[in-house]
């Protein structure tokens, strides 16, 4: 399977991923595609290209943040969990045996929460990673990527980054976007991915609240300790 | 009447004596400086503290061997973790750390008793005392090694930390200024001294605080 | 069962692994003290087999490499497979040919990590060892026991030396001891040594290592007087069963 496009923008709070699923056929069930992926309590993934090799990439992740948890009692950084994983994209597999001959065919929106605050980090199949404010990833990404560049500012609120992702995702989107196609989820500090039901709300927000650019925090924004990040993605089924 | 064979031991016990208490801005760490083997003196200034990370000492009893080869271990994998997480190591990851090195050779344990002083991520005084298999828990002050069971009760007495199991938990940091804690330390071990012939010779004692890291020294007896 | 003739070597490939558990052949006490210039190491030539005296000039201070002088107590032929294994590294060390060679500190680290590993393997070299070199105007000393406790200090001692030189050299040892007065204080020790400990014998060596190299002396013996009263009826005063 072959992703397309992803989007999204850091902000104090938190950071949002959202994507597009492409379900082709109505006979697809929607639930079983999942293109965003929970590493570990305080960061998430998006991915975009092969999924399966992405699943490789988010199994690493998951023992690395682990074994982390495990040796010193802490999470593992953003930053450091994203070395991890481009370790491994470097050497296509682990072990010798195990090793691949081609690279992982995938690149990944990595959002996370940690001392230093939110942060989203992008690494394509070479194994080289950086650092954004706000990428979008996939097919449709160089579009999605200049209006994020028009879009983001530092002091978007929560709910204003998933207004934006979403909107950049639709600019994108061939389809009408539905719980059913896109995913939304938030490390804000923790991560979450957004039932349909939430999905929903976001979608059916009145233009007026998606487009303004209010510096008014929510209450529960004001628990977060950290800033966010909103991410969108659509994505294309190559089977 | 058997004969009589010279025999050896993997394991020695070289004495010594660790406290460590924890304040709300900072840590005592100290320990003696007497090396002993048997009713024998090895040497009369051998330092037991060292420093693992920026915020972190270990003070160290038990068996000299063993200790060193720890503190090497911990020393090595404190310049791994800043290499590969551009950081110092916190106290409290230590102390896991260490928990699992301990662990890790249960079943030929590092002889060694420890106490970890340092500052947690909020600046907190923070003291993790251990056994020698890795069995740990965060206090507010703890003694370790052969003066121990003259100075723990002592502290005990005087510190009168609330109970590990009152609900909510309480802070376990003493409400000592940083200089009652030291003097209190040095009192520990003066006392100490005077019973346990495997505590003596000179003390160390490192102070941690947001200002950084300062050690100083006073002579015990030597007999 | 199977016979002894039967095999072929000595040891079988399904023997069981043979260690060293106890000594055969020991040496007794060194000891070695920082002087002015550098460092002093005495250690007498008896090599016990048991509570025998069986060799008489047993070489136990050599020197290692250009900085170091290493003494040892205990299993001789321990001692004297470490010092091949020694002069193996110290030979690799100087192939690299760029100038640096081991000092003293950094041979009593090795020698640390070697003992240690050995009682680790439950396989422990028998020895006490002390090693005292100068390097670069840094004059180093320092002890390795058989299960790997080490430490440094400005005089060391091993077994009984420990027990009998220590004090002395605690009461007498100061930072600017000439080489006389150095020697002077080893040969005292020695003597108190040569006293009372039954396996010392009366032919010694004194090594001395300073920033310009190595010299051991000649082996040579001490003045004793042996005419004691206590010496000569040590029972007097102390009357008992025997």
């Amino acid at each position: 399977m072959l992703l397309r496009p992803l989007s999204w923008v850091q902000l104090q709070l938190g950071v949002v991923l959202a994507v597009e699923k492409r379900i082709n056929s109505p006979l697809l069930e929607p639930s079983s595609v999942e293109k965003i992926k929970e590493i570990d309590e305080h960061i998430g993934c998006a991915m975009s290209g092969l999924i399966a090799d992405a699943r490789t990439l988010v199994e690493h992740a998951r023992v690395e943040t682990q074994n982390h948890r495990f040796s010193y009692g802490e999470p593992m950084t953003v930053e450091s969990t994203t070395q991890a994983l481009c370790d491994l994209v470097l050497r296509f597999g682990e072990g010798d045996e195990e090793s691949m001959s081609r690279p992982f065919g995938v690149s990944l929106l990595i959002a996370g929460s940690d001392e230093n605050g939110p942060s989203l980090y992008y690494t394509d199949p070479s194994g080289t990673f950086w650092q954004c404010n706000a990428k979008a990833i996939g097919s449709g990404s160089e579009g999605a990527d200049s209006s994020l560049q028009e879009q983001y500012n530092k002091d978007l609120t929560l709910q204003e980054a998933e207004t934006i992702a979403l909107s950049i995702l639709k600019q994108v989107m061939e389809e009408k976007a539905t719980p059913n196609n896109v995913h939304i989820a938030r490390v804000a500090p923790t991560y979450h991915l957004y039932t349909p039901s939430e999905v929903e709300a976001v979608i059916n927000r009145p233009m007026s609240i998606r487009r303004k650019s209010s510096l008014k925090i929510l209450p529960w924004l004001q628990r977060c300790f950290f800033s966010s990040l909103q991410c969108k993605c659509t994505s294309l089924f190559v089977c | 009447m058997t004969k009589q064979h010279p025999a050896w031991s993997p394991y020695d016990n070289n004495g010594g004596t660790c406290v460590a208490i924890a304040g709300a801005d900072y840590c005592v760490t100290a320990a003696d400086t007497r090396m002993s083997t048997g009713y024998s003196i090895l040497s009369r200034d051998y330092s037991k503290i060292i420093k693992l990370a920026d915020k972190c000492v270990m003070a160290s009893s038990g068996f000299q061997a063993d200790v060193k080869a720890l503190q090497k271990l911990l020393a090595a994998r404190h310049l791994i973790y800043q290499h590969q997480h551009n950081k110092q190591m916190s106290c409290p990851a230590m102390g896991q750390l260490l928990s699992n090195t301990l662990y890790y050779k249960r079943f030929f344990p590092y002889y060694s008793f420890n106490v970890l002083g340092g500052l947690d991520n909020e600046g907190k005084g923070c003291v993790y005392t251990y056994d020698a298999v890795g069995s740990y828990e965060r206090v507010g002050y703890s003694s370790q090694g052969s003066g121990s069971t003259l100075i723990m009760p002592f502290l005990d007495n005087q510190l009168k930390s609330p109970s590990p199991l009152l609900l909510p938990a309480q802070d376990a940091v003493t409400p000592l200024s940083e200089a009652e804690a030291v003097d209190l330390v040095k009192t520990c071990f003066a006392s100490a001294t005077e019973r346990d012939i495997y505590t003596g010779d000179k003390l160390e004692i490192v102070v941690l605080n947001k200002d950084g890291i300062h050690r100083e020294y006073m002579e015990l007896r030597k007999d | 069962m199977e016979s002894i003739q039967a095999k072929q070597g000595l040891v079988g490939p399904n023997d069981p692994i043979q260690r060293t558990q106890l000594p055969y052949v020991t040496g007794t006490s060194v000891v070695a003290l920082k002087y002015k210039d550098g460092i002093l190491m005495a250690a007498d030539m008896g090599g016990s087999y048991g509570s025998t005296i069986r060799y008489k000039s047993v070489e136990r201070i050599k020197p290692i490499g250009k900085h170091s002088l290493l003494g040892a107590s205990g299993e001789i032929s321990d001692f004297q497979e470490l010092l091949r294994n020694l002069d193996e590294l110290i030979l690799y060390d100087n192939m690299w040919d760029d100038g640096n060679s081991l000092g003293p500190k950094e041979l009593h680290s090795y020698l640390t990590r070697v003992m240690y590993n050995r009682r680790n393997k439950f396989d422990p070299l028998w020895n006490s060892l002390v090693l005292g070199g100068v390097k670069n105007g840094q004059k180093y000393l320092g002890m390795v026991s058989m299960i790997g406790v080490n430490f440094e200090d400005s005089h060391v001692a091993t077994g009984f030396g420990n027990h009998l030189a220590r004090p002395i050299l605690r009461d007498e040892w100061h930072e600017n001891l000439s080489y006389e007065d150095g020697v002077k204080l080893l040969e005292k020790c020695m003597r108190v040594l040569l006293y009372r400990d039954r396996s010392a014998v009366n032919k010694l060596q004194i090594a001395k290592i300073t920033e310009e190299g190595t010299t051991i002396s000649q082996p040579y013996a001490l003045k004793t007087f042996w005419g004691f009263t206590a010496f000569q009826n040590p029972t007097a005063g102390a009357e008992g069963s025997w």
